[in-house]
């Protein structure tokens, strides 16, 4: 089985995101980047895939700026046998699925897993616009993807449980979460991924635009701090929890 | 400006999300609210339906729950009749031909501002534009699911032990989440006394969910769920960054916690220094009682 994971890079999750000087974006100079959390969450899905199974063929792409490499060259270390950089510096969300459905068209690979949503933007909308473009099938949100007769069968996360999917091969699914954590890169995956070549190409080279819908930021904030509030601490246990009931109803009027 | 409200039901009843959608767009001018039936969610079907509808509508602007399914369903939606589309804002306004948003983004790091020229398919977060008094229910035209659309089989519903009783996490007025402060599965009946005790739904951190104590559903944070309630209740939480993103816009925030420099005391608006095993039981009979006076 090929499975391909369109990935995008994006700010470490630890990263302290501040607002540049402009007002409309944020200071990415000196920060570290990462693999998007769901990304990596559907790489590892793949990997283990490839654990079980060891002719898959784990492949991934993506479409960004040249820095995007390294995060391509993160998800060979983690084990991915191939990785594809399509450079453009912006591009609408649907130009972007444009590109990818051009790479899967090109790539025919069995099951393409995208995390669900990237942690810039928290849009979403890649994967199924993906899925539409070339007219597959697709389940969003799995935690686990197992082989069977005729295709796989996709567990798609809900309130209360799992749905169980059958989908014809082939397939997309947007990955909430894997079995395991994400593994982290080996030595040895380090100094192979070294070696492995990234062939890059540019959007234009495609002949896709970069446009498409998609909106102007107007402005960015960071959200408003909260201060420290009140901290009880007059009385034992159950006096305290008699103040804060009170307060509760009371002054916040929540209860 | 004319809007085309998808519903959403949990059970027979509308979501609260659906209402305060059609709510907004009463705002907005026109209305018209829609709701796909078929058994259960599935893309293809669902979108097939929407997309007919949207065509010989043309609504300017279509609403969704960023609910589980709403996001799906709009992002979908969205590349097939190839319009703008913004997902999980808080905030909507006219401007022009266009809508001016509040977007979070960077897993609520930064709340960006941003304007989305018409036709649109806009999904909203439940609870970001809360109900102005009583909630009017809207008249609700069924159109079916497109079944010919489908591409997928059902297999089963593999039901999670916890069950569904309580409301849904991301709706939820009230969410009690425990941390790692628990010390285990075995001891979550004092966040469940507490949530029924509020009327709320019961939410945990990534810690507690990566150790398999409680199912991913329930996590709160940047890689689980952002939650915007009216109450919100840490125990046991130290307060990672990345649980701040999902919790940080709740109304009201209480934390417990042992640890007196523990970083949700710097976002909490109550703050108890003690020992959950203590405290909780204590706090789940003082709510008992100031909700009975």
């Amino acid at each position: 089985m090929k499975i391909l994971v369109p990935l995008k890079q994006v700010p470490d999750s630890t990263v302290r995101v501040k607002v540049a000087a402009d007002g409309k974006s944020i200071v990415t100079e000196g920060i570290t980047w990462s693999i998007s959390p769901y990304d990596e969450y559907a790489i590892e899905m793949a990997l283990e895939r490839k654990d079980a199974d060891p002719t898959t063929i784990v492949a991934v792409v993506t479409v960004g700026p040249a820095r995007s490499r390294d995060a391509l060259r993160q998800a060979l270390a983690m084990g991915c046998d191939e990785a594809s950089l399509i450079t453009v510096d912006t591009a609408a969300p649907l130009a972007v699925a444009r590109a990818l459905a051009r790479v899967v068209e090109e790539a025919k690979p069995d099951l393409v897993l995208c995390g669900k949503q990237a942690s810039d933007d928290d849009q979403g909308f890649v994967g199924p616009a993906l899925a539409e473009l070339l007219g597959w099938p697709h389940v969003a949100t799995i935690t686990k993807v197992i082989t069977v007769d005729g295709g796989v069968e996709l567990w798609r996360e809900i309130e209360g449980g799992h749905e169980v999917w059958k989908a014809p091969l082939p397939a997309l699914a947007t990955v909430h979460k894997s079995d395991k954590e994400p593994r982290y890169p080996s030595l040895p995956g380090i100094m192979k991924a070294k070696k492995k070549e990234i062939p890059e190409r540019a959007l234009s080279a495609l002949g896709i635009e970069p446009s498409g819908p998609t909106w102007t930021v107007l402005s960015m904030e960071p959200p408003p701090v909260r201060g420290g509030g009140k901290i009880l601490k007059d009385g034992d246990a159950k006096q305290i929890a008699e103040q804060l009931a009170t307060a509760l109803r009371d002054e916040a009027k929540v209860l | 400006m004319k809007t085309l409200v998808v519903a959403e039901r949990k059970g027979t009843e509308l979501r609260r999300v659906t209402l305060e959608l059609a709510a907004k767009a009463r705002e907005l001018g026109d209305v018209a609210v829609v709701e796909i039936a078929g058994e259960r969610y599935t893309p293809l079907p669902f979108v097939s339906a929407l997309a007919k509808k949207v065509e010989s509508e043309k609504p300017d602007l279509v609403l969704l729950g960023a609910t589980l399914n709403g996001r799906d369903l709009g992002a979908r939606l969205a590349a097939r009749v190839g319009r703008a589309y913004a997902a999980d804002v808080t905030g909507l306004r006219p401007a022009g031909n266009a809508l001016e948003l509040d977007k979070p983004m960077y897993a609520g790091k930064v709340r960006a501002k941003v304007r989305l020229d018409l036709p649109a398919v806009v999904s909203v977060r439940p609870g970001a534009m809360p109900l102005q008094g009583g909630a009017e229910t809207p008249q609700v035209e069924k159109i079916e699911a497109d079944g010919s659309a489908e591409k997928l089989t059902f297999v089963k519903l593999a039901a999670t032990a916890t069950g569904t009783k309580r409301v849904s996490l991301s709706e939820a007025r009230v969410v009690v989440s425990g941390g790692r402060g628990l010390k285990g599965p075995e001891n979550w009946h004092l966040v469940e006394e507490l949530a029924d005790a509020l009327g709320g739904a019961v939410g945990a951190s990534r810690a507690v969910t990566d150790a398999g104590w409680r199912p991913n559903e329930e996590q709160v944070g940047q890689t689980g769920k952002t939650v915007t309630p009216d109450l919100y209740v840490a125990l046991g939480i130290s307060g990672a960054i990345q649980h701040l993103a999902g919790m940080t816009s709740s109304k009201v925030i209480v934390a417990v916690n042992k640890d007196p420099d523990a970083d949700i005391f710097k976002i909490a608006d109550y703050g108890i220094v003690a020992d959950v095993f203590e405290f909780v039981p204590a706090f789940t009979e003082a709510v008992k009682k100031a909700r009975a006076s």
